[in-house]
């Protein structure tokens, strides 16, 4: 039994159809579509390269727009808004997690964060606030000042899933977030998402790696511009990962204190 | 959107700083645009200024008749009408101003230029001004020894500035000495006070040059008057008007119906007239235009060259919600940012050079708000202008091709 009651569903897409190029050229990227996702879930979206799975990623997130189909979010049909009503519910209702993270190299890591309520109009001394109070949920509070270039690349990657949620989405989108890191990082940042997934927020991940599907509540396997086969997975226990700490600095501590305690 | 304002500013002002020195290069451009403007500004009101005090000197009662219709010279026509056109006014004319009611004092102008020599000098290309004795009073000229030529006068005297005494005699004490203008011999009777007004309505410099009787003037010009000017003074300020309007009627009546001139009063005299200022002032325009525009496109330049840069920002702020407007408000205010900079920098310097140049002049640079509204003004404009382009290029990328984009 999933720990979230499902409630109404966050997204519903009817038939979304993507097409590129003209005349003979023309290609499909996605050939009708259908998908509901309900509050909650965790979503994994497989794929051979190709398969529209990164075009139906970038429409959920409203960076694109879709050539037929509907797309209704939180029961408001978007697909057809103006550019500048779909930037506002970017900034309202949507995280965005990207494989290279995108963070900005002239800002620290706390402006970083705040840059996504900066176009939700939250004033500046709120903004590091909210900013500051996300990070601490990561385990990033010492590094608030850093700039992105002096991190790893897992905190670099947790500093922008707190970019992505720091605005309070209703939806997160996450394209290949590990796609950049070693598989040690990797499972850090799915235990943050699991994380969050278990504190009740809505991720749609797309990847190339089978491993990570057990994370996630459902994964979607796409082929061809259209979804091959939709399955519910059970929730996973956290004994099948491997535990890492996600305080790097604890864990130096609790191994000298070990260390002292031998010694004694 | 008032928050987003002040963010914006501060992001403008944060990458500016990072690339800092290309932006001060950028600012370069439109400083010494300003630059120009402000100085061209600064002097012509300057000069301005010191003509209006001329003018207002004596209750405000004067008025310039000259000839061509229009005699204010603007920046299109640096050489003034008179100087290669026969003057349409005549000696009638001015008896018959003379002798309109309300008129108090009436004194043509016949400017002459020629060689004068003394025992051991000889001065080139000297202005000499050929007028009556009303020219004293009309123009409040005092003279600091001896007298003024007046009706009794013989032919061959002359009043000399005294910087014209100094240069002939090497003194300026030289009161009975006798020099020669264009061959003919001058005894010198008067000696002017020392004015320092090389900028004046009466388009020459008293102190350097020899002021000589209508009639001797006319023997330098086959006998005929060639009058640039008349100078006249109503008998009080409210009659100025009406003496004016009379004068016009019976000069159009004297010319055939044809209006060949044109009377000035007030401000409309204080315009500057000097051929030399004109043609600094357009040299001037011409360099503040053209660095301007280059500027302005190196203010596109390097706006385009920071789009690109920032590509993948543009991008990222796009997919967390940054609307087309947002984006193009910051970009234009980045370059609203170098172009008022610049206007900042080409203020301070153009008073800086101002100065410097009216160190060498007899009269200093103004300072008018409206010098500043119209620098400040400049710099606005060229910075929307040349700023807007870029910023309409970065709202325009596309969020998904600008991420993919490699940094």
């Amino acid at each position: 039994m999933p720990k979230h009651q499902i409630s109404s569903p966050v997204i519903e897409l009817h038939d979304l159809i993507k097409r590129y190029g003209i005349g003979d050229a023309e290609n499909h990227a996605l050939s009708g579509v259908d998908l509901t996702i309900e509050q909650g879930e965790f979503i994994a979206i497989m794929g051979p390269s190709g398969c529209g799975k990164t075009t139906l990623l970038n429409i959920l997130g409203l960076l694109d727009q879709p050539s037929g189909g509907e797309y209704i979010l939180d029961g408001t049909s978007v697909g057809s808004l103006s550019r500048t009503r779909q930037a506002h519910i970017r900034s309202q209702q949507i995280g965005i997690i990207f494989q290279s993270f995108n963070l900005i190299h002239r800002m620290n890591v706390l402006e970083n964060v705040a840059l996504p309520l900066t176009y939700k109009g939250v004033s500046h001394t709120k903004r590091l606030k909210m900013a500051s109070e996300i990070l601490k949920t990561f385990h990033l509070s010492e590094r608030e000042y850093y700039m992105p270039w002096q991190l790893s690349g897992g905190q670099m990657q947790r500093v922008a899933i707190a970019r992505a949620l720091v605005n309070q989405p209703s939806i997160i989108l996450a394209d290949e977030p590990t796609g950049n890191l070693d598989s040690k990082s990797s499972h850090i940042i799915m235990e943050e998402l699991s994380d969050l997934h278990k504190r009740g927020n809505t991720i749609v991940m797309v990847t190339h790696n089978p491993d990570l599907t057990t994370y996630a509540s459902r994964v979607i396997h796409m082929l061809d511009g259209q979804i091959a086969s939709d399955t519910k997975t059970p929730i996973v226990t956290e004994k099948k990962h491997e535990k890492v700490s996600l305080d790097s600095k604890r864990a130096k501590v609790s191994k000298k204190t070990t260390k002292k305690g031998r010694r004694k | 959107m008032r928050l987003l304002l002040i963010d914006h500013i501060k992001t403008a002002v944060h990458s500016l700083k990072t690339t800092r020195t290309r932006t001060l290069l950028t600012t370069l451009g439109i400083a010494i645009g300003v630059a120009s403007v402000t100085i061209i500004l600064s002097l012509s009101h300057g000069i301005t200024s010191v003509i209006d005090r001329q003018v207002r000197a004596n209750d405000n009662n004067l008025a310039v008749v000259r000839p061509g219709t229009d005699s204010t010279t603007s920046f299109a026509s640096p050489i003034m009408q008179q100087s290669f056109a026969t003057s349409t006014l005549s000696e009638n004319d001015i008896t018959d101003i003379e002798n309109l009611s309300h008129a108090s004092r009436v004194a043509p102008l016949m400017l002459l230029n020629g060689s004068m020599s003394a025992d051991t000098t000889t001065l080139k290309n000297r202005s000499i001004v050929a007028t009556t004795p009303d020219f004293s009073s009309t123009s409040n000229l005092e003279v600091r020894e001896g007298q003024f030529i007046d009706a009794v006068t013989n032919m061959n005297t002359a009043v000399v500035g005294p910087q014209l005494s100094v240069d002939l005699f090497g003194t300026e004490e030289s009161i009975g000495k006798i020099f020669s203008i264009r061959g003919e011999r001058f005894t010198v009777i008067g000696i002017l006070k020392r004015a320092n007004q090389p900028f004046n309505y009466n388009n020459v410099d008293l102190d350097t040059s020899a002021i000589i009787s209508l009639e001797s003037g006319k023997k330098f010009h086959n006998g005929t008057a060639q009058i640039q000017q008349i100078n006249l003074r109503a008998d009080n300020q409210k009659n100025l008007e009406k003496l004016v309007a009379s004068a016009e009627k019976k000069l159009v009546k004297n010319h055939d119906g044809e209006k060949d001139f044109t009377i000035l009063t007030g401000e409309q005299i204080t315009r500057p007239t000097s051929n030399v200022f004109t043609t600094i002032a357009i040299v001037m325009t011409i360099i503040a235009a053209i660095s301007l525009l280059v500027g302005g496109i190196g203010i596109m330049n390097i706006m385009l060259v920071g789009v690109a840069e920032r590509t993948r920002e543009i991008g990222l702020r796009k997919a967390v919600g940054a609307s087309n407007a947002a984006l193009i408000n910051q970009f234009l205010i980045e370059s609203l940012i170098i172009s008022m900079l610049g206007g900042l920098l080409g203020y301070v310097a153009g008073y800086a050079i101002a100065f410097t140049i009216s160190a060498f002049l007899t009269f200093s640079p103004a300072f008018t708000w409206q010098i500043a509204a119209i620098a400040f003004g400049i710099s606005i404009v060229v910075g929307t202008l040349f700023g807007l382009y870029p910023a309409i290029r970065a709202a325009r990328k596309d969020a998904i091709e600008s991420l993919r984009q490699y940094r």
